[in-house]
Order: C-alpha cells, then structure tokens, then sequence
C-alpha cells in the first residue's frame, strides 16, 4: 500500500522535473541552431553543435563589460541591503518608541506599493540630481529593497532575546560592537535569505535598469539581450546564445554558495 | 574588590509607575549579598540600575566612591550572570568566554590562560569547544558563571541564575557559587526569590517588598528579629505561624484559648491591646513533660519528613504548622499535646505590622 503511493509520487516528481527543466532544454538546444532550423524543428538536439552563435551573442553583447556591470550593481546593491536592513531593524527591534513603530509599518506599507506607481516620479527626481546611472540605480534598489528585508530582520531580531545585547554590554562592547560580533552572525539564516530574494529580483530587473541606464557600456545582462529582439527581426538563435551565458554566473553562483544556502535555511529551522 | 554605595536609588518608568524608592544601602568589600522578595518587587529592577542597564531616576549610586549613575555598563568593571545565561549562541565555550578579554585587546596568551583557569576551576576543560546548543543546563549555567570570572571585575551581578535549573542541580550550584565566593572573594550582588538560596548564600539579605526594602540584615539576624510581618513570613520555610489576639494581663488570648507569656517576652506597654503574634513551626512542637502553654489540638495533616513530622492544625481558626521529632508514631485525625514556646514568639502590631520590640 505503502510502496504504491510512493511509486506515484515519484512518477509526479519526475513529470513536475521535466516540466520544470524542458524550457531550460529548449533554450539550450535551440542556442546551437540556426535561426532556420530552430524554425524548422524546435524539439531535436541541432544537428551541427555550433559555437558560432555563442561567439557572435558574446560579441554582440560586450558580454564581459555586460557582466561586470550586472555583477557589479547586484552585489553592491545587495551587500549594502544587507547591511542598512539588518542595522536599521536592529535599531527599530530594540528601540521601542512610538516613532519606531511608526517607521516600522511605514517600512512594511512601502511593500504594498507597486513600482509602476512610482516609476515616473523617481526616474525625473532622480534626472534632476544626475543620478540617471549605476550608482543612481543601486541606489534606487537599496530603497525598493530594504522593507521587505527590514521586515524580516526585523521579525528575526525580535525572536533573539535583550539578555544577549546586555551581556555583551557588560562584556565591554559598544552599540556597534554588540551589533557586529553578537547580533548580526545570529541573522546569519535571514541574512541567505534576504541575499537570495535580492539577487533573484536585481539579478532579473528589466524596467528599473530599462529606464535609468542610457549610457552604452552601462547595461546588464537583461537590458542588453533587448538588443536581439529587434521591431522587425527576432535573432532566437543568438537570444537563445546569450542567455545560456547569462545563466551560467548564476549556476556557479549556486554552486559555491548551494552549502551555505541549505545550511542557512537548515540553522533558521532548528533552533 | 569594591565598596557600593546605594543612596536613595529610585526607579521611575514613563507611566509613573515607581519600580523601586528610596533604596539605600552599603556593601563592604568582599561581602555577598542577595536581594529577596517575591516577584515585581523591585529587586531585579535595583541589580540592573547597578549594571547600568536601566537608568536611575534619581538617587546615586557609586563604586569605591565614584557616582556610576550615567556611566556605560562596559565602563563599570562588573561582570553579571543571566537567568537565561545569556550566552552566544554562535560561539564555543571558549570564545563566549574569551569575548570580553578579546575587546579589552587582552594578549592572546593571557586570554588562554585566564579562560583555562577558569574553566578549570568550573570543570569545563573537556567542553570548550562545544557551542552551547550541546551543553545541559547546569553546564551552560557554569559557562555564564565563567564569563564573569575570567573578567577578574570588580562586582558580580547575578539574576536568578539557579531559577532555569531542576531542584538537585540548583543545591549543587549554590554550594559551588558559595564556594566560588569564598574562593575569590569578589563583592557580589545576587537576586533571587527563593529565600532559601538567600538564607544558605548570603553575608546580608536585604528582603524587599512593592519596590521598597523591608529588612536587611544577616541571614540570622532576618530569621530571629524580623522587622515586620512581611519578612517574618517570607523568611523561613514552612513559614511562620501568625496568630491574632489581645494582651490580657501576663496572657495573650485569642476565643477560648489562653497562652502565657513569660515575664522576659512580654512587650511593654500593650496590655488590653490587639496584637499579632508569630511563631515559626519549630516552636511549636512537642515535649513530654511540658506543663504550660500546651494545647489539645486536632491533626488535620501529618507529613513525615524522615526524622521529623510537620503537622497542620487549627487553633481558633488560624491554621498553623508545627514541627515534632519522629520518634514514635503520628497520624493524622488525632488529637495531640502541642507546646507553644512563647518565650520564642515574636509580637506584631496588627495596624502597621511592625515588630513590637
């Protein structure tokens, strides 16, 4: 009776993964086709594995000056949430006052408003103060990302008892010192976390970039792949090309990180 | 090695509601002294003013003669133990230990050392680098215990440090906080409400009550002479027997029953006048051939607690506990001789409940 269920569910199991990693295949085999024969049969593997697509989408992409900037906007921006988020719920968890409630849910109902709303204002305030470049735009992704991270600092720091910060007072530290050797390494599950919604999201952004960045030279990776998907032409096969490579920092991402990730989300399950 | 000076220490929160008032007191070098009372009466509240952890709303407070009232908790030279040990979590026994020295930048040699002395005389060599997540309760109590011993300060604060542990471990740890005391010699102040931990610790206890001090005095002094009813029936356990009643001539009599008072007991000056008075359950008990001051009573509970009985009884409707040597058979339902040794009763007044001396 037993075995049956089992058998089942990994039968849905296998189905779910091929669903989930056919789009990845597809993007894959198409990558080493012509544009005419991804036309002609998208399923099958190519029937020459060629490389020229990965050259000409690596060129066409500036992929290196394109990569550095995407690498660079997203760590910078998410090292610098981390950091504000983690300080600033550390400063509303042990303050308790009215105005850092207040602050609190102002944070948390920032969550509730959508970009679109506020796209428009913030692009022309910002072309004011000549801010309409990269760091303009890490800037920016500080400020979308912090209530979210807040809040969950915030519920994190809430769970980790006064008597710690105390101790560590009377053992001789300052505020910053308490904060830095004490508080923060115990967020360590929320800080994996926070660094994963980030980097997905700022990884991926389209619209914020698409509207700040106008310099050549100055674009990530999903603003320069726009590039093959002209009014008139769609270039599938170097598309195709250009984001396997764009995946691949990804991949190697997880792969270094993948312990530190699970061990993250393991520590934060059992207290 | 320091001398604390407590002067008119008060605590005010904003919703003016007045946590401790007008505490004073002085604590020589070397002495331990444990704050007492039952919970919400301030005394936890008076150890953290001294830490510096809470601010002091008036009042000074000084150390060796310096006013400590507005200086940091890191600049204070004390060292505290938690109830809930506090300790971090992220970090080995060794390195919880070793925190404070490494932020005084305290050579990595000396550190070691300090930290294997105390682990030493704590019995901790073989678990310092464990986190505490695998340590039991009485293991990571003696780890807060040795963060505080490493900083060599000058003060030790403890806040119900025995309170998280089971009652065998609790006796164990006191004998070796006592023993440690006596090792070290450092001031320390420790908070409990468990009166036998402050009677079996202390040098001086001070008793308080609704954020004001009842008593202080020495373990006996506290026991034998109680200022008031409050501290009478908060040290001492089981507690002391209260009986309320009127001065009749060389007799306090309560209803029916009338119990002589030798002349040497007498409180001057009260004859005709309500009074309360207080025995603890070891005077009133039994003596084979006693004459005065014995009543019937009925034994509604005996309990035998090996070489002793405690019986529960009424006498004109006050319940009281009365202690016998176990040397023959007890039950309860009988009736049974009881002597009240009212050479040892203490006499109350019953409107300010202040000891009559």
């Amino acid at each position: 009776m037993r075995k049956k269920k089992n058998w089942k569910l990994e039968i849905l199991g296998i189905l779910l993964g091929i669903l989930w990693l056919l789009p990845f295949y597809l993007m894959f085999v198409n990558s080493f086709k012509t544009k005419k024969e991804i036309f002609t049969d998208v399923t099958s593997p190519p029937e020459l594995w060629s490389f020229d697509n990965y050259i000409t989408a690596f060129e066409e992409l500036d992929f290196m000056q394109t990569l550095f900037n995407s690498l660079l906007i997203t760590v910078s921006s998410v090292l610098l949430i981390i950091i504000s988020s983690a300080m600033a719920a550390y400063a509303l968890s042990r303050a308790k006052s009215r105005i850092s409630t207040i602050l609190f849910f102002t944070f948390v109902a920032a969550m509730l408003i959508p970009f679109q709303s506020v796209m428009i204002p913030l692009v022309t305030v910002f072309g004011q103060f000549e801010m309409l470049n990269r760091g303009g735009l890490i800037f920016m992704y500080i400020g979308f990302g912090a209530s979210l991270s807040i809040f969950l600092y915030h519920g994190a720091l809430n769970n980790i008892p006064r008597s710690l910060d105390e101790a560590a007072r009377i053992d001789g530290a300052n505020r910053w010192q308490v904060f830095w050797h004490i508080i923060f390494p115990m967020l360590k599950p929320i800080t994996v976390t926070v660094a994963i919604l980030n980097i997905i999201w700022i990884w991926n952004d389209f619209l914020l970039p698409s509207l700040v960045i106008n310099q050549t030279g100055s674009e990530t990776i999903p603003l320069k792949m726009f590039f093959f998907f002209g009014e008139y032409t769609k270039q599938w096969h170097l598309a195709l090309a250009g984001l396997t490579l764009a995946i691949v920092p990804v991949i190697i991402f997880y792969f270094f990180a993948q312990r530190a990730i699970i061990k993250g989300v393991s520590d934060g399950a059992v207290k | 090695m320091a001398k604390l000076l407590m002067d008119q220490l008060t605590k005010t929160y904003d919703n003016k509601v007045t946590a401790v008032e007008n505490f004073n007191l002085t604590v020589e070098d070397e002495e331990f002294i444990v704050f007492v009372g039952p919970s919400g009466c301030g005394k936890s509240t008076t150890l953290r003013m001294i830490a510096g952890l809470e601010d002091i709303s008036a009042g000074t407070f000084s150390i060796d003669g310096k006013r400590m009232n507005d200086v940091e908790p890191k600049d204070r030279d004390i060292a505290m133990v938690f109830q809930n040990y506090a300790l971090y979590p992220h970090m080995t026994v060794y390195e919880n230990m070793a925190f404070s020295l490494k932020l005084k930048k305290m050579p990595k040699e000396e550190i070691k050392e300090r930290v294997r002395n105390a682990a030493e005389i704590l019995g901790l060599m073989e678990y310092l680098n464990r986190k505490p997540k695998a340590l039991s309760g009485g293991q990571r109590q003696r780890v807060a215990l040795g963060r505080a011993i490493v900083r060599d300060a000058k003060l030790f604060l403890m806040d119900e440090p025995l309170s998280n542990l089971d009652s065998k471990l609790r006796v164990q740890m006191r004998t070796e906080i006592s023993k440690l005391h006596q090792r070290l010699k450092t001031t320390t102040i420790y908070v409990t409400h468990d009166q036998t931990e402050a009677m079996t610790m202390a040098t001086r206890i001070v008793i308080m009550k609704d954020g004001v001090i009842q008593q202080v005095g020495t373990p006996k002094e506290v026991y034998d002479q109680p200022d008031n009813i409050f501290v009478a029936g908060f040290i001492g356990s089981p507690a002391m027997n209260f009986f309320k009643g009127r001065i009749e001539g060389d007799s306090f009599v309560m209803g029916q029953t009338k119990l002589l008072i030798p002349k040497s007991a007498m409180p001057e000056g009260r004859d005709g006048q309500e009074i309360v008075i207080g025995l603890r359950p070891e005077h009133i008990t039994h003596k084979p051939h006693a004459q005065v001051d014995v009543l019937e009573v009925d034994l509604d509970v005996v309990e035998l607690m090996g070489s002793e009985y405690m019986v529960y009884s009424k006498i004109e409707g006050h319940s009281f506990v009365g202690r016998v040597d176990a040397n023959f058979e007890l039950a309860a339902g009988t009736v049974f001789p009881m002597l009240f040794e009212m050479d040892k009763a203490r006499f109350f007044d019953p409107e300010t409940e202040v000891r009559i001396k």
